[in-house]
C-alpha cells in the first residue's frame, strides 16, 4: 500500500469546493480519497468553529513560569549530591549508635540496673556492684549525640 | 538564564549533522518565543480542546505543551520543524491525559460550558463537539492533523509515535468511522455521499 500523493489536493479541494476536473476523477478510483473528500467539509467547519472567546495566557508570564521552573529543576539537580550525602550520613550515624549499643550492651544494662533501689542499697552497704563503664564509652556517647544533633540542625535548617 | 543554555537538542539539533561546518544555533529568545507562541498557540489550544471537549484541560495541556518545548531549549530552526514538535508534545500530552484518567476508550467528551458558547452557533458547536467526541482519541488526533494541520503521513506518525505505513488504514479507518457517524445523525455535508 503507498500513499496517495494527490490526498493534501483532495483535502484542500473538497474543504472550499473547489474541483479540478482531473481530481474529480481521480476520487472516483481512489477509496482513500474518496473517503477524505466526504468528510472534508466537516472537518473544515468543524475547524472553523469560533475559539476567539477563549483568552489565551499571556506569553510573558508563561515565559517567566518556564524560566522558573527551569530554575528550579537546575537547583533539584544541584541539591542531589548533598541529598545523597546526607542519606548516608543517617546510615553511618545509625549504624555507629547501633555497634557502640551491640558492643556494651551488657556493660550498659548493668549500669542502668545499678540504679535500682536494691543496687542502691548495696552499694550504699559497701558491697561491690557490676556496673562499670570506661571513658572511652562516654567520649564515644559523647561525639555520637553531637553528631547526631548536628545532622538534625542541618536537616531543619537545610529545609528551612 | 544564560544563552549558551538555550540551545535547541535533538531530533532538531541533528538537522545540521550532514554538513562539516557547523552554523552556531541562535537560541530563541522571549521575543521569538513571544512571536512563535502568538502564531501557534490558538491552534495547539483548538487541538487540544477538541480532543478533550474541556477549556480548562485545554488550557492546563497547552501551557504544560509550552513548557516542556522550552525546556527542550530550542533554538530558532525551522518554524515548521518547531510547530511539529508542539503539535507532538501536545499529543503526547492529550494521551498522557487519558491514560491518567482511565478512560481512553470509555470516555465521552463532555459539551463545551455554555458560557463558552456563542448563542447564535452555540447548538451547531455542540452537535459538532458530541460527534467528534464519539471517536477515539487517536481518531480524533489523526483526522484533525489530517485535515486542520494539513499534517501528511510522516508527520502524523511521528506526532504520534507510530509506523508510517500503519497511518494510512487508521486514517482511511477515522474517517469512514466519521463518514457513518456523520450518516447516521443526518450530519453529512450535501454530495458527498
Amino acid at each position: 500500500m503507498s500513499d496517495c500523493r494527490l490526498e493534501p489536493d483532495v483535502i484542500r479541494a473538497a474543504a472550499r469546493g473547489e474541483w479540478t476536473e482531473s481530481l474529480r476523477a481521480h476520487v472516483a478510483t481512489c477509496a482513500d480519497c474518496a473517503i477524505a473528500a466526504e468528510i472534508a467539509p466537516w472537518m473544515q467547519q468543524f475547524a472553523r468553529m469560533d475559539d476567539r472567546a477563549h483568552k489565551l495566557p499571556d506569553p510573558a508570564s508563561l515565559w517567566v513560569r518556564a524560566k522558573l521552573l527551569q530554575s528550579t529543576a537546575a537547583a533539584d539537580r544541584a541539591s542531589l549530591p548533598i541529598t545523597r550525602v546526607q542519606i548516608a550520613s543517617y546510615l553511618v550515624v545509625a549504624g555507629c549508635w547501633a555497634a557502640l549499643l551491640t558492643w556494651k550492651w551488657s556493660a550498659l544494662s548493668a549500669w542502668i540496673n545499678s540504679f535500682t533501689p536494691a543496687h542502691v542499697i548495696l552499694g550504699a552497704a559497701g558491697a561491690e556492684t557490676a556496673a562499670s563503664l570506661s571513658a572511652m564509652f562516654f567520649l564515644m556517647l559523647i561525639v555520637l549525640a553531637s553528631v547526631t544533633a548536628m545532622l538534625a540542625f542541618h536537616t531543619i535548617l537545610a529545609e528551612e | 538564564m544564560s544563552a549558551s543554555a538555550l540551545i535547541l537538542e535533538a531530533p532538531f539539533a541533528a538537522l545540521g549533522a550532514t554538513t562539516f561546518r557547523r552554523t552556531p544555533k541562535r537560541p530563541m529568545d522571549e521575543a521569538k518565543f513571544e512571536a512563535f507562541y502568538r502564531k501557534t498557540a490558538g491552534r495547539i489550544w483548538s487541538y487540544i480542546y477538541r480532543m478533550t471537549g474541556d477549556a480548562a484541560t485545554a488550557d492546563d495541556l497547552m501551557q504544560k505543551t509550552f513548557f516542556r518545548f522550552l525546556r527542550s531549549n530550542p533554538a530558532i530552526a525551522n518554524d515548521d520543524h518547531l510547530r511539529h514538535y508542539v503539535f507532538k508534545t501536545a499529543t503526547n500530552l492529550v494521551f498522557d491525559h487519558f491514560r491518567e484518567t482511565k478512560r481512553i476508550r470509555e470516555r465521552v467528551v463532555e459539551p463545551p460550558r455554555t458560557s463558552d458558547l456563542r448563542a447564535d452557533r452555540g447548538e451547531l458547536r455542540h452537535d459538532m463537539m458530541r460527534v467528534f467526541a464519539e471517536l477515539k482519541p487517536q481518531e480524533r488526533a489523526l483526522l484533525w492533523l489530517a485535515h486542520v494541520e494539513g499534517s501528511s503521513h510522516d508527520e502524523i506518525a511521528e506526532a504520534m509515535g507510530v509506523k508510517a505505513k500503519s497511518v494510512r488504514v487508521m486514517l482511511f479507518r477515522a474517517r469512514k468511522r466519521l463518514g457513518d457517524l456523520l450518516t447516521r445523525r443526518g450530519l453529512a455535508p450535501e454530495g458527498t455521499r
